[in-house]
């Protein structure tokens, strides 16, 4: 039985047919990578997952259980973490109250900020300032950070590195390559090395569907296998 | 001959006698606002619904407070038994109208979340009839007259109370003392409420983004109907304390005489920030507390005290539309 496993998912924005039927599965322990042009439906995927934009059609399970119709919150309380695209923290809030937030009710707040400023050294310096007044790169810290906190055993990490300068790019990758040490993950990226440089497999995207899929170490970012999908 | 009495009214209002008594008058109308305020901005600021039925809820809960001071306390009843009873009313009527807000939230609002604005608004506007007419029906049932102040409650108040104090060369009035205590006591209540907790930090979260809060794994639909409850309960004790203040008293007006003021606090603290309604509050009070005097003793023109908070407003929405503390945006869903 596979962690995740999506089969013929279909969904859509009002009249607008986003997911034509998208299947794939993730194995514990593994990262995958879903990749694909703007707008065919990668971040969908992650929020038809977890039920912020239900699918209509189709099934969606973890750990064997049927997320389709339950509530989001239900279905992150089962241990399915989301780091948004454009990270989306609590910006009136604090650092820490945006870590604290994340940390499952009745779980050790303390260790779990420990373990967020473990991770990130930068924002154990800061825990008082208001999120909103962060670096875009602490912002993506602060939101990783709140998914490692989580108990999750699966991430969906939604565009990492999208908007970063490159050496926060690679602060991002260092910290992601760490969470998957103990997670699963399912990561949506439009930067091909990172992607590839993170993921055990893939899936290629393209108008609602996969089109190409594979284990990462077959392809190279400037193959003809996936620039003919992802140029623009 | 308007100068001479221009400076006069000036050499009287700079007077420290003066000056304390509209201080302290514009203190006990800020602690009032903010009280009708809170549970409003609240709604808004996680729910994103405006509701029109708050001051309905701030009128029905004077009438309930009043009702159980009338109900204990009798003429042979002493200063601190009136006292016990009154706080024992607050905690009754905050209990009743949290239950009524509940269901009301549950049974009602939650159906038009995912709907255009305009459908909370004309529910809310909708429960403000209703519960406007049902409150007439059971108050002229019980043999009062709804427009007029309930003077059975107003008598319920203890008898110091109805004197004035002596401090310092001044005289000041036990109930806007009384009501600056309450007053300070529900803000830091809730401040403590909102800082200090975890449901605090879940509602100042999902008033941020309740999307992301869910994502979070947090019922953030059951945290809707807590605020809810919550923002009414207030506004019930609000309506406690005003039903024994002879200015306001439990009538059926109360209802919209409390939700204007309520608005005007909310809009120009910047909707959906406790510490926007907080500091508009003491703004709005001091403005109508110092337009009173000026009003009353300079120039003769009885409505234009209450109209000059309006003012507050309109100068709020031109200068800084988004009120003292506004964020762009909040209650997106």
């Amino acid at each position: 039985m596979s962690l995740l496993e999506l089969d013929s998912v279909h969904t859509y924005y009002g009249d607008s047919h986003v997911l034509e039927g998208v299947s794939l599965t993730v194995e514990e322990g593994e990262t995958v990578a879903l990749m694909g042009r703007n707008g065919v439906g990668k971040t969908t995927t992650l929020r038809s997952i977890l039920q912020l934009t239900p699918p209509s059609e189709g099934s969606i399970t973890y750990r064997g259980e049927e997320l389709v119709g339950r509530e989001t919150h239900e279905v992150a309380g089962s241990g399915v973490g989301w780091i948004p695209e454009e990270r989306r923290v609590f910006a009136q809030l604090s650092v820490e109250e945006n870590v604290r937030i994340a940390v499952p009710e009745g779980a050790d707040v303390d260790a779990a900020l420990e373990l967020a400023w473990d991770a990130f050294p930068d924002l154990a310096d800061i825990p008082e300032r208001n999120a909103g007044a962060l670096s875009g790169g602490q912002q993506q810290m602060l939101a990783i950070a709140r998914g490692l906190v989580g108990n999750n055993d699966l991430l969906l990490v939604d565009e990492p590195s999208e908007g970063l300068a490159p050496l926060i790019v690679e602060e991002v990758r260092d910290a992601l390559a760490r969470a998957a040490e103990d997670t699963t993950i399912l990561l949506v990226e439009q930067n091909l090395p990172m992607a590839l440089d993170l993921a055990d497999r893939f899936y290629v995207v393209d108008h609602g569907s996969v089109v190409d899929s594979g284990d990462a170490d077959e392809v190279d970012a400037d193959s003809d296998r996936l620039t003919r999908y992802l140029s623009a | 001959m308007i100068l001479p009495l221009l400076a006069d009214a000036l050499g009287q209002f700079f007077r420290p006698d003066t000056l304390v008594n509209v201080f302290v008058d514009g203190l006990s109308k800020a602690a009032i606002y903010a009280m009708i305020a809170l549970g409003l901005t609240l709604v808004f600021g996680l729910l994103g619904v405006l509701n029109f039925a708050h001051g309905s809820l701030t009128m029905i809960g004077a009438y309930l407070g009043g009702l159980v001071m009338v109900l204990v306390v009798g003429s042979a009843t002493g200063d601190v038994a009136r006292l016990a009873a009154f706080f024992f009313a607050l905690v009754f009527v905050f209990a009743a109208l949290a239950a009524l807000g509940g269901l009301m939230e549950v049974g009602l609002i939650r159906e038009l979340y995912d709907r255009p604005p305009v459908y909370q608004i004309l529910l809310t506007f909708g429960l403000t009839l209703i519960l406007d007419e049902l409150t007439r029906i059971a108050v002229t049932f019980y043999g009062l007259q709804p427009v007029a102040k309930w003077q059975d409650a107003l008598g319920t108040k203890p008898a110091f109370m109805a004197t004035s104090v002596h401090v310092g060369g001044v005289d000041l009035s036990p109930l806007s003392l009384f009501e600056i205590a309450l007053g300070a006591v529900v803000v830091l209540g809730v401040w403590l409420f909102l800082t200090r907790t975890r449901y605090g930090l879940v509602i100042r979260a999902g008033s941020e983004d309740d999307e992301m809060t869910a994502a979070l794994g947090i019922d953030v639909h059951r945290v809707f109907t807590v605020v809810f409850a919550l923002g009414s309960g207030l506004a019930g004790i609000a309506g406690v304390l005003l039903m024994w203040d002879q200015v306001w008293g439990a009538s059926l007006p109360l209802a919209q005489q409390t939700l204007l003021p309520a608005f005007v606090v909310v809009i120009v603290g910047g909707l959906g920030t406790f510490r926007g309604t907080v500091v508009a509050a003491l703004l709005v009070g001091m403005v109508d507390a110092t337009m009173t005097w000026w009003f009353q003793n300079a120039v003769s023109f009885a409505g234009l005290p209450q109209m000059m908070i309006f003012l507050v407003l309109v100068v709020t929405l031109v200068v800084r539309p988004q009120g003292l503390f506004g964020i762009a945006e909040v209650g997106d869903h």
